[in-house]
């Protein structure tokens, strides 16, 4: 069934006409039988008007009538006394009482005979076809309007039906117009009975997922935050103890150091996870003020500058002043995320370029590297969450955990920012490279707001063009 | 006037609706797009017309038996093609897709040619009353009754076929093709006995009393079981033949096609 109401427009509508026409015919039946009675009865009673009436039996009396009726009186010994003119000088019908049908003056007839107390025989006579016509033009006015009532029906049912399906409309377009990440429950002004059970289990189903998901958060944020501590306290005997195996002139063994480095990677992925749960756009408490973009990303290349060093990258920094309404901690956060990853994936001696431009709509950050890049099939999943690109056997072998760009998501979301990805102009044919553009919307524009939707943009066409300039 | 086309009219109609309501359920049984319909019914409707209009010159045609013979020509046709029909759903019964497009002609022709035959008989007889001004009314009256009786019928069959289970939904309907397509046979016998093509004998009974061809069971009867009140010899054997044979085939296909939980079976072991 493709849908409710053309299904009970077209089923009521014909079963209102079967059960209409039915009737009607029945109507017509039963109708035309009566007004056939009607006039055997109006033909009984000019029979005996006529044997009422003293005739003069020495010449034949001619009476003249209209086309629909024809008489005969006849005398006891077969004289005719009287006719009607259209009525032949024959005998009509036979000779019996009662109703028959004969032929005469080229129509055909419907004949009553009757005999009078003193003998005389009268005939009356009325047209078979006109008598039919009449009674059929009568009893089809009764039937006209019940095939005109048709197309009314039709209409109301149309109209009647649309209101009587007007809730679930509502509630289909109220589950339309819903986000993927909005859990309230469905608000539908005096549910119909019958949506009832409906609108209760989708809203129940919205209260689980939604407790379920602050339960998810609650317990990431949590477990996170209480492992901070004893990281940190790990962290602080593994440095005693390669401080104290210094002092005492022993080499430190090759497992400290691995150690050193695990307990580092898992700092950094617990911090990662505070980040990202904190950055959740229904949970992080942005303010928002005016930000110079361009400066903000200065200062973090400043801060990050060490690490680029030690790879020996060539960082630059490009653009110009531009400001926009956004908040501070987050945006650092995702612009130290972008260049991190720039600078763990971009090879020793590879370039990054950062750049602030005003758009028209918008400020865009540009962040270039030449590393690996990320293929056009995985762009979307890149920023769920532990998501890698190859999983763990990551081809670059770089340690990550796959927060980064889900932070950077959030933030972008927060922000009501269009992030984009695609190929850096940096890179070449083994090392595309990858160029993420984030576009900041302006102030003036656009007010940031907390329950903004963020945009992914993988576009191809713009990542071949941007291939083939490199 | 009215009675008479609202039963002519009714008999073409309920005939045509019928075949086309099967027809559509399984056509979204096998979840082909309706669009053929509006070509076929299309097709048959000015076919129809071109036929009706035509008539005089087809019946002079093989010494004046020329509408008998063309009839009865496209009775068999129309049965040669719901055998057909009846053998790709079976074929397609467990969704396999194979010979929709074959499938899809076939149920179009049935259709156009359903629509052509019983539109153009209720063509000739419309167009014989359009001078007799009187008794046009009746007659138009009585003909829009017929049709809306036959239509209505037809939807509701429609829905019934469509609301049922769909493993239920095929062997009615293969059913109902085979008790149409056997009447096609009635009657196309019928019209080589009027051709004198095929000798008529005495009826074998006469169960007009009892369900008069006239009434409104009567006419669904022959639209779906193609009943007849005083049949011959040769058209009860034809029709029964014709019941046999496609009965035969569509057997015949049901047991060469695999079933549907053999198939599953098979899935799950490749």
């Amino acid at each position: 069934m493709k849908s409710i109401r053309i299904f009970l427009l077209i089923a009521l509508l014909s079963t209102i006409t079967l059960v209409n026409f039915i009737a009607a015919l029945h109507g017509y039946r039963a109708s035309m039988a009566e007004a056939e009675r009607l006039f055997d009865r109006q033909v009984i009673g000019t029979a005996l008007l006529l044997a009422a009436i003293p005739v003069n039996e020495r010449a034949p009396l001619v009476v003249k009538e209209n086309d629909q009726l024809a008489f005969q009186v006849w005398s006891r010994d077969g004289k005719l006394l009287m006719r009607s003119d259209n009525a032949p000088t024959d005998p009509i019908g036979d000779a019996s009482d009662g109703f028959a049908e004969s032929n005469f003056s080229g129509f055909r007839w419907r004949v009553y005979s009757h005999a009078a107390d003193d003998g005389r025989s009268i005939r009356v006579a009325e047209r078979v076809d006109l008598r039919f016509r009449l009674a059929d033009e009568v009893v089809l006015q009764s039937v006209v309007p019940i095939l005109l009532g048709l197309p009314v029906a039709g209409l109301l049912i149309w109209l009647v039906i649309g209101r009587g399906l007007a809730s679930l409309r509502q509630l289909t377009g109220e589950l339309r117009r819903k986000r993927a990440e909005d859990l309230t429950p469905l608000a539908l002004a005096s549910p119909p009975e019958e949506l009832l059970p409906l609108v209760d289990s989708t809203n129940a189903l919205l209260e689980r997922l939604q407790a379920s998901f602050d339960r998810e958060r609650r317990f990431s944020a949590d477990a996170a935050h209480e492992l901070r501590t004893p990281i940190a306290a790990i962290q602080v005997h593994a440095d005693n103890l390669a401080n104290s195996l210094e002092h005492s002139g022993a080499e430190a063994p090759d497992s400290l150091w691995q150690l050193q480095q695990s307990i580092e990677r898992m700092a950094h992925l617990v911090e990662q996870m505070l980040n990202l749960f904190r950055m959740t756009p229904e949970h992080y408490p942005a303010r928002f003020e005016s930000i110079d973009l361009h400066r903000m990303a200065r200062d973090v290349v400043a801060k990050l500058y060490p690490a680029f060093a030690r790879r020996e990258q060539e960082i630059e920094l490009r653009g110009q002043a531009a400001f926009i309404q956004g908040d501070r901690f987050a945006l650092v956060l995702l612009l130290q995320n972008l260049l991190n990853n720039a600078c763990k994936y971009t090879p020793e001696g590879g370039r990054i370029t950062v750049a602030v431009n005003q758009r028209e709509k918008c400020v865009e950050l540009e962040v270039c590297d030449s590393g690996p890049g990320i293929p056009a099939d995985a762009r979307e999943r890149v920023f769920e969450r532990f998501y890698r690109v190859g999983g763990d056997r990551h081809e670059s072998r770089v340690p990550g955990c796959g927060l980064g760009l889900s932070i950077v998501h959030h933030i972008a979301e927060l922000h009501r920012a269009r992030i984009t990805l695609g190929t850096s102009p940096l890179g070449n044919a083994q090392l595309p490279g990858l160029m993420v553009t984030v576009c900041l919307p302006l102030p003036a524009t656009d007010v940031p707001g907390r329950n903004a939707k963020v945009r992914l943009e993988t576009n191809s066409e713009k990542n071949q063009d941007e291939s083939r300039r490199a | 006037m009215l009675l008479t086309s609202v039963i002519l009219v009714l008999r073409e109609v309920l005939e045509a609706a019928l075949l086309l309501s099967i027809l559509l359920a399984m056509s979204q049984y096998t979840g082909l797009a309706a669009r053929w319909i509006l070509m076929a019914l299309a097709g048959g409707i000015l076919g129809s017309i071109a036929y009706g209009a035509s008539i005089g010159t087809v019946s002079e045609m093989f010494e004046g038996m020329g509408q008998e013979l063309l009839n009865a020509a496209m009775q068999f046709v129309i049965y040669g093609l719901l055998l057909v029909i009846g053998m790709l759903l079976i074929w397609n019964r467990d969704g396999k897709q194979q010979y929709l497009k074959l499938l899809q002609w076939c149920m179009a022709l049935a259709v156009a040619l359903a629509t052509l035959r019983e539109g153009s008989e209720v063509y000739v007889y419309m167009i014989a009353f359009r001078h007799q001004i009187d008794s046009l009314q009746s007659v138009m009256l009585g003909a829009l009754i017929g049709a809306g009786i036959g239509f209505s019928i037809g939807a509701l069959f429609y829905y019934l076929l469509v609301g049922l289970a769909r493993k239920r939904r095929l062997v009615v309907a293969l059913v109902l093709l085979t008790l149409v397509a056997a009447g096609l046979c009635l009657q196309a016998t019928q019209l080589l006995e009027q051709a004198d093509w095929l000798p008529a004998g005495p009826p074998l009974w006469d169960s007009s009393a009892l369900l008069p061809e006239n009434s409104l069971v009567g006419q669904l009867c022959y639209a779906l079981l193609g009943y007849e009140a005083s049949p011959t010899l040769l058209a009860v054997s034809a029709y029964l033949g014709g019941l046999m044979l496609m009965a035969l085939l569509l057997w015949a296909t049901w047991m060469k096609t695999p079933s549907e939980s053999g198939r599953e079976v098979s899935n799950e072991f490749a």
